[in-house]
C-alpha cells in the first residue's frame, strides 16, 4: 500500500492505495461480487411494475407521439442488452469439448440464445415461439403469448397502438447489436386481438382472444449480415 | 518476457492497456520494451485487428458458435499477439515479446564460444538449441495465455455491469480494482 494517498481522512482508509477510490461501507467493490449468484435475485413483480410505470412516465415527459415514446422505451432497453449478453455467456456452462466460453456466430444460435437463456433469464420462461417471415428472409419473429411487461398496463383508446414492450424490444436490439449482428431496428407489437379477430370473421361475430397480449417483436437484420450468414453457411462452418 | 495487454472496444478504441514482464522463471514482472518498441506497439496491436476480424466469424462448430479465445493470431517480427473477443465484441488483445534469448538471436546462453563470430555462427546456435525456443502455439503456451484471459474476461464482464460504464461511449477503465485484478492473473499465468 503506498503512502501517496493525498485525501486523508473521508471515511475508511482505502485498501487499493489510491487516494480518491471510495468503497462501499461493506468494503465490497463490484469487483468482490460473484457473477454466477443468481438465486433469490429474483425481484417482486410489484417492485418491478412499479418501477417500470416510472420509466414509462419518465420517457413520456415532452414525447411527440406514440413512436417517439416507443422508440424512448427502446434506447432504455438496449444498454440492458448488451450487457445481459456478455453476463449470460459468461455464465452459460462450458462443456468439456469446449471448455472455454462460446459466442453465437450464426443468426439462429443467437435467436435461441435470445429465446431460451436471455428470456430465461429476465422472465423465467423460455419465449413462446420463434418464426421466419415468409415475405421477408431477413426478419425474425419472436412470439410472447403474455409478456410480463405489459401484465398491470392498460392502454388509453387513443394510445392502442402504443406497446410497452418496446423495452423488451430494445434488450434485444442491445443483444444481436452487440453480438455483431446489426439490426435496421426491433419492434414490437400486439397481435393477441387482430388473430383473434381473424379467426373470428369465420365463425361467431367476437371471440374471445386466448392471449389478448400476445406480442411479436420483430427483428430485421441488416442485408450485409445476412450476407455473411450465407458465406458463412456456404463455407460450412 | 515482456507483454503488452489491451481492451480495444467494438470500435477500435482503446479502453486499457497494461504493460508487464513474465513472473515465470523467476521473473521479475518488469516488461522490458525498448524506447522504440514502445512506440511502435500499438500499431501492431491495431494493424492485427484485421486479422480478428478475419478469423471471429469462423470455422465455427456445428452448433452455430465459436470460441471466444481466438489464441494466437497474429505476429509481427518478434511481436505475438493473441487475442480473446468477448461476446460482444470487445477485443481482448495480448502481445508477447520473448526475449532475444528466446528467439535465438543471441546464442550467448548455450555457452557458445562463437557467440560473436558473426550472424552464421549465432544463428547455427541458434538452431542448436532450438528446443529452448518460444513457440506460440505450444500448448502450455496457449493455456497460459488463455487462463490469464479467462481471469481478465471475469473481471471484465463484472466492470461492463456497471451500469455507468458505456463501452459504446469509448469509457477508459480506470479502476485501480481492475488493474490489481489484472496484474494478478499476470502474475499467476504469465
Amino acid at each position: 500500500m503506498s503512502a501517496s494517498g493525498a485525501g486523508a481522512g473521508a471515511g475508511p482508509p482505502p485498501s487499493g492505495g489510491t487516494g480518491g477510490l471510495r468503497y462501499p461501507s461493506n468494503k465490497k467493490t463490484i469487483y468482490d461480487r460473484n457473477l454466477n449468484r443468481s438465486k433469490n435475485a429474483e425481484l417482486s413483480r410489484a417492485a418491478f411494475a412499479y418501477l417500470f410505470v416510472e420509466m414509462i412516465s419518465y420517457a413520456q415527459r415532452r414525447v411527440r407521439g406514440i413512436a417517439d415514446l416507443e422508440k424512448r422505451l427502446n434506447t432504455q432497453g438496449y444498454p440492458l442488452g448488451l450487457r445481459l449478453l456478455d453476463l449470460l455467456l459468461h455464465r452459460s456452462p462450458t462443456s468439456t469439448s469446449s471448455p472455454s466460453p462460446q459466442r453465437p456466430t450464426r443468426i439462429l444460435p443467437l435467436l435461441q440464445f435470445i429465446a431460451q437463456t436471455l428470456w430465461r433469464h429476465l422472465f423465467s420462461r423460455p419465449a413462446d415461439a420463434l418464426e421466419r417471415s415468409e415475405a421477408d428472409a431477413g426478419q425474425y419473429m419472436l412470439f410472447d403469448n403474455e409478456p410480463l411487461v405489459n401484465q398491470y398496463i392498460s392502454l388509453p383508446r387513443e394510445m392502442s397502438q402504443l406497446n410497452c414492450a418496446a423495452f423488451v424490444a430494445g434488450i434485444i436490439e442491445g443483444v444481436c447489436d452487440g453480438a455483431g449482428f446489426a439490426t435496421e431496428g426491433v419492434s414490437a407489437h400486439s397481435v393477441g386481438l387482430e388473430e383473434a379477430g381473424a379467426a373470428g370473421t369465420e365463425g361467431e361475430k367476437k371471440v374471445k382472444p386466448m392471449w389478448p397480449d400476445r406480442t411479436v417483436f420483430l427483428i430485421k437484420f441488416k442485408p450485409e449480415v445476412l450476407e455473411r450468414e450465407e458465406i458463412l453457411g456456404r463455407s460450412g462452418g | 518476457m515482456s507483454y503488452l495487454f489491451t481492451i480495444l472496444s467494438p470500435t477500435d478504441t482503446p479502453l486499457y492497456t497494461h504493460e508487464f514482464g513474465t513472473s515465470r522463471s523467476s521473473g521479475d514482472g518488469i516488461p522490458r520494451f525498448s524506447a522504440a518498441e514502445r512506440a511502435l506497439n500499438p500499431f501492431i496491436l491495431h494493424s492485427s485487428l484485421d486479422i480478428v476480424e478475419e478469423v471471429q466469424w469462423g470455422p465455427s462448430s456445428t452448433s452455430g458458435s465459436a470460441p471466444m479465445y481466438l489464441k494466437h493470431i497474429d505476429k509481427y517480427q518478434y511481436n505475438y499477439i493473441s487475442c480473446w473477443i468477448t461476446g460482444a465484441n470487445v477485443r481482448f488483445l495480448l502481445l508477447t515479446r520473448p526475449r532475444d534469448e528466446a528467439l535465438g538471436l543471441t546464442s550467448g546462453g548455450a555457452g557458445v564460444a562463437g557467440g560473436s563470430k558473426g550472424s552464421l555462427a549465432g544463428g547455427r546456435g541458434a538452431l542448436g538449441g532450438a528446443a529452448g525456443l518460444y513457440n506460440p502455439t505450444n500448448p502450455a503456451t496457449e493455456e497460459a495465455v488463455k487462463n490469464f484471459f479467462v481471469d481478465v474476461y471475469e473481471v471484465w464482464v463484472k466492470t461492463v455491469m456497471n451500469p455507468f460504464f458505456r463501452v459504446g461511449n469509448g469509457d477508459v477503465v480506470k479502476s485501480p480494482v481492475f488493474r490489481a485484478r489484472v496484474a494478478a492473473a499476470a502474475k499467476k499465468f504469465l
